[in-house]
């Protein structure tokens, strides 16, 4: 019993925390656009012409007249629901509009971050083994890269060499170029982290062993330095994330993507406050259940975290 | 680790300056004069609109072009210099103050304030930074001010990090002890024994995350985010040029290079910096 207690305990940790981060995100949001000066019904009253009565009587229909506390429980109460209110500049339901952008987003990003998490492991995993010198280049050039290179200069270089210069692809709507262009990126985050950890597990005694008694390379890379890799890259995928954010605005934008940066930055341009608010929300809530699912994931594999 | 540093790689790390390091302070040195110079050297007004010669490619009268509205694009380079280097460098300023400051407040302040004051960065930390900076820029208003101001608190974690791993670093080791025995206060010692410590590793931080910085302002220009319409900057330039990169690829070309030019010169000079004042950790490095 205790030592089932034990094994779990770092569970109900990393829950409690993930709720208390989400419970952050969602008051600092609220809070962050209730500063903007001006609320949903001025915005509505510049546009159209709205008396005074009107605008009164919208205001207490919105729940805009209640104190701030108040407004805060309502309307998490009613996102929790998946209830994020009406677009200002559409007037249709602002989780109607997400739904529709969400799956363009999840690909992308789903993509980036598998061929981002592959190109690093394969890199610093062929670097450490084989020794060859182009590799440990290579590694030193994507992490400049992703430091250095913002991705969307990148990608109009893309465009400008693939698909104008040679006509390979089409400017808008593909996804390939901006997918491979943010896996390198991404892949940068973390490769020269993992190739410094994995160096240093290359020279413990059980590779040593390995290599003594005469196994392929291949053989000990996979048998014996992917086990200490995937770890160490769960626990830095979290950097990669952080960067995937970035990448995907910016790509969504550039080539056009219809996906929820477009939708978040459309929304700024218009002053779009619930959906502003309701795509900041989702894109950051949902980096903190996926932070904490990796988490967990490293525990669950990782013996030496519970111990 | 051994406290004395081998005397051939201690040699190896404070062998000088490598050319890279060189060319990529004379690339910077070279913006940054540009950008002083601005309005001498300026051919043009960036905004003027020559609306008889759009998208004209580079030649003798407009150095390197001009824009869909008949701008010059030499001129808007030059002068957007200015606002890409002063709110790019501007936010790393407002992240260093404002992260060290609160970080050595809270930590002279004693337990409970490190533990509160810390959950807050964590909070803060909990949002990627280019979306907090989003945030932060819908609630304050765009303009070059908010810009600064979301990349500071965006970035300000970082700093108020180093400043508690190294306090908590230096706190144990027999000097500070020492300094306590003799009566030294919290303050005190925090002031004259750990302060000059702190000094060399935000330093590499600020160094560091300077490249980060003026990327993320790039990007937030790029997204239409940044400073007002009648400033250029050189995001804003690629996005502008971005829907006539077909039929004039110089309008983009120009910023994106000028963009990848600051960006990689100062990651360069960060590296050598970190070297330079990080020493173990590169002798580390280059044993390996």
């Amino acid at each position: 019993m205790k030592t089932v207690l034990h094994r779990l305990s770092p569970f109900a940790i990393a829950l409690a925390r993930m709720l208390v981060q989400a419970t952050g995100i969602v008051v600092v949001v609220f809070l962050l656009a209730r500063l903007v000066p001006g609320d949903a019904v001025d915005v509505k009253g510049l546009e159209g012409d709205l008396t005074a009565a009107q605008q009164v009587a919208l205001r207490h229909e919105l729940g805009l007249d209640r104190s701030v506390p108040e407004q805060l429980v309502a309307w998490s109460w009613r996102a929790l629901k998946g209830d994020f209110g009406d677009s200002i500049r559409f007037g249709r339901p602002v989780s109607g509009m997400l739904g529709t952008a969400l799956p363009t987003t999840l690909l992308f990003a789903a993509l980036s971050f598998a061929l981002g998490l592959g190109l690093a492991l394969a890199l610093a995993v062929g670097a450490v083994t084989t020794g060859n010198r182009v590799l440990r280049e290579l590694v030193n050039l994507f992490s400049v890269w992703s430091i250095a290179l913002p991705t969307f200069c990148v990608g109009v270089i893309g465009i400008l060499v693939f698909s104008v210069w040679l006509g390979w692809l089409p400017v808008l709507g593909s996804m390939n170029l901006p997918v491979i262009i943010i896996g390198i990126d991404s892949a940068g985050v973390i490769v020269k982290p993992l190739h410094e950890e994995l160096r240093e597990a290359a020279t413990s005694a059980h590779v040593r062993t390995a290599r003594a008694k005469g196994l392929a390379p291949w053989r000990i890379a996979l048998r014996h330095l992917l086990p200490t890799a995937v770890p160490v890259m769960l626990a830095l995928s979290g950097l990669v994330l952080t960067s995937l954010v970035a990448g995907t605005l910016t790509m969504e934008v550039l080539f056009g993507l219809p996906g929820v940066g477009s939708l978040l930055l459309n929304a700024i341009h218009g002053r779009d406050y619930p959906v502003i608010q309701a795509a900041i929300l989702v894109i950051a809530v949902a980096l903190v259940v996926i932070n904490a699912a990796t988490d967990l994931l490293h525990r669950l594999i990782d013996p030496r975290m519970t111990s | 680790m051994s406290l004395a540093l081998p005397s051939e790689v201690g040699g190896a790390v404070r062998r000088g300056l490598s050319p890279r390091t060189v060319i990529a302070a004379l690339v910077l040195a070279a913006i940054i004069a540009l950008a002083l110079a601005a309005p001498l050297i300026t051919p043009f007004d960036p905004l003027d609109q020559d609306l008889l010669a759009l998208n004209q490619p580079p030649g003798a009268e407009h150095w390197l072009g001009t824009d869909h509205m008949g701008r010059d694009v030499f001129s808007r380079l030059v002068m957007g210099a200015r606002t890409t280097l002063v709110v790019g460098f501007g936010g790393a300023l407002v992240a260093f103050i404002l992260g060290a400051g609160l970080g050595l407040v809270a930590l002279s302040f004693g337990r409970a304030a490190e533990t509160a004051m810390f959950a807050l960065i964590d909070l803060v930390r909990a949002m990627p930074d280019v979306l907090l900076a989003l945030l932060l820029i819908v609630a304050l208003g765009a303009g070059a001010q908010p810009v600064m101001i979301a990349l500071g608190i965006a970035f300000a974690p970082f700093f108020a990090y180093v400043a508690r791993a190294t306090f908590h670093r230096e706190a144990v080791k027999d000097y500070v002890t020492a300094a306590r025995l003799f009566g030294g206060g919290r303050l005190h010692v925090l002031r004259l024994h750990i302060a000059p410590n702190l000094v060399g590793g935000l330093i590499t931080q600020a160094a560091i995350l300077l490249p980060r910085c003026v990327v993320t302002e790039s990007v937030l220009s790029f997204l239409g985010l940044g400073s007002s319409p009648d400033q250029p900057t050189w995001g804003r330039m690629v996005a502008d040029a971005s829907h006539y990169i077909e039929t004039s690829p110089h309008a983009i070309l120009a910023p994106v290079l000028a963009i990848v030019a600051l960006t990689l010169s100062l990651s360069m000079i960060g590296d050598a910096v970190r070297r330079r004042l990080d020493p173990l950790r590169a002798a580390d490095e280059a044993a390996l």
